[in-house]
């Protein structure tokens, strides 16, 4: 018989008692990279202990880990994480910048604080990964953001992804601002045709 | 028409206000990860509605504070048994059961040792089609199924359907797409039409109660090569998805694969898992290396 019942030598544990914090953000650091996602995963209901994840996902390597992290520091969302996150939008670790702007993304009310100084950064990339966060956020004021970024920012590759955003979520109200934006780039191939897909779309054609 | 109208002036009033809707889904969605938008109000009323009738509760309010303060738990498990869809048949979505022969389980063998078992998880397993369609698949179509051990564990978080799949009696329409041949060998016609799993298959998979977001439940599950969970994240908000993975991870093997439902698909949820293609299938596999 090639089946063989499993289960014989496992044990179901009914109650299990809680980890003493202390002792989760000191695994925070083991060598393990089982014993640090168990730490971060055990550790999401510990708001005092969202900074102290915060700083691991700085310094974590393992992917595996950071997946953890993020995902406990979504429970304690904050607009104090979502700071400390949206400071990850600089790091030129891209998985990590990546599953930051995935994580800011499902905590629109921490993150909303933040949007229009990011939005504003000097640095174009930056407003760009803003932009990215914006484009999936479940926040009423999205669209608005979005539609400010392409009536005033100034660089070309913003512009871009916010019409992108703006294909998946914007409304008929932010056509007109398309069609001017499509009057300043007038002659650039690549924009008229994003502009036009996005109309297109918004427009349910 | 006469008929649905007739049905829709017997309504009965709702069992839930708005307010009580959503405190009741943030509650269940705590509990289960099951997470039921407004559109669903409909649906969860009229189960809620009828629990209510069932344990002679006088309101809501005093169902709800029985669900939530019952030391046993036991109301609470009806209401999950209640709120679960258990639609399913033997051999759904077979072209998984063709990659988990001719692709999954031909790689996991490669990387095994020969004393080690191959363990495979099926969750949900509802009513049981599922784990019995794997037993059948490798049974019949792995030609190195004599060489190894083969473990297969099947849960799900509905105790009434699980007590269906540990007994093992199907429908026609559950069996339609098991071939004669198959049915003869695997199965017992029944006077009253139904079929009867035969007692090897039965006995030979672990079924067991497990809520996915409670640690408590999954962390025995360790070591699995293979983990099917078809059509169960589709219930789950992002977050909850996120951690269902991520609890897959830590019961997975390296080199372990996750099999999802044909809608379903980890991009959004998790960049720690690496999509394979087998022949129509997309899987998800733990890197070898991974930590």
């Amino acid at each position: 018989m090639v089946l063989v019942k499993a289960g014989g030598q496992r044990t179901l544990v009914l109650a299990e008692p809680s980890r003493d914090p202390a002792v989760l953000l000191a695994d925070l650091s083991a060598a393990e990279p089982s014993v640090r996602r168990a730490a971060a995963r055990d550790l999401a209901p510990h708001p005092e202990a969202a900074m102290a994840l915060c700083d691991r996902l700085e310094v974590e390597a393992s992917p595996s880990v950071r997946a953890v992290l993020l995902t406990s520091l979504i429970h304690l969302q904050s607009p104090t994480v979502a700071m400390r996150l949206a400071s990850l939008l600089r790091s030129d670790d891209v998985p990590l910048r990546n599953a930051a702007i995935e994580a800011l993304q499902e905590m629109p009310d921490a993150v909303a604080p933040h949007l229009r100084d990011l939005l504003a950064d000097e640095d174009s990339d930056v407003r760009i990964f803003a932009v990215n966060i914006l484009g999936a956020l479940r926040h009423g004021q999205a669209p608005q953001w979005l539609t400010d970024v392409v009536r005033s920012d100034p660089h070309i590759n913003v512009c871009a992804a916010a019409v992108d955003g703006l294909a998946e979520i914007g409304g008929p109200e932010t056509l007109i601002d398309l069609e001017a934006l499509r009057r300043r780039y007038e002659g650039n191939p690549f924009m008229e045709f994003a502009i036009d897909a996005a109309m297109r779309r918004i427009r349910g054609h | 028409m006469a008929a649905l109208f007739a049905t829709r002036q017997k309504d009965p009033s709702p069992a839930m206000t708005d307010e009580e809707y959503a405190k009741f889904c943030e509650f269940f969605y705590r509990k289960t990860g099951i997470q039921f938008q407004a559109g669903k109000k409909y649906f969860v009323d009229r189960r809620v509605a009828d629990r209510i009738e069932k344990t002679c509760s006088e309101s809501f309010r005093d169902y709800f504070t029985m669900v939530r303060f019952q030391v046993t738990g036991e109301e609470l498990q009806f209401l999950v048994n209640a709120m679960t869809v258990n639609e399913t048949y033997f051999f759904r979505e077979d072209y998984q059961f063709d990659a988990l022969i001719g692709g999954i389980l031909p790689e996991v063998a490669r990387s095994k040792r020969r004393n080690e078992p191959i363990r495979i998880w099926s969750i949900p397993c509802s009513s049981g089609e599922e784990p019995y369609s794997i037993a059948i698949s490798i049974l019949e179509r792995w030609s190195q199924a004599d060489s190894w051990n083969i473990e297969i564990s099947a849960s799900d978080i509905d105790s009434k359907i699980l007590h269906e799949a540990r007994t093992g009696l199907f429908g026609e329409r559950s069996v339609s797409r098991v071939s004669a041949q198959l049915r003869s060998k695997y199965f017992l016609p029944r006077p009253d039409g139904s079929f009867q799993i035969c007692d090897e298959l039965r006995e030979s998979i672990d079924f067991s109660l497990v809520n996915v977001v409670n640690p408590l439940h999954t962390h025995r599950f360790r070591d699995i090569d293979v983990i099917f969970c078809r059509n169960l994240l589709i219930y789950f908000d992002d977050v909850g998805r996120r951690e269902t993975v991520e609890m897959f991870f830590d019961a997975l093997s390296p080199g372990g694969f996750v099999c999802l439902g044909h809608s379903e698909s980890m991009s959004r949820m998790s960049s720690i898992f690496l999509p394979r293609k087998f022949g129509e299938t997309i899987v998800y596999q733990k890197p070898l290396s991974a930590e």
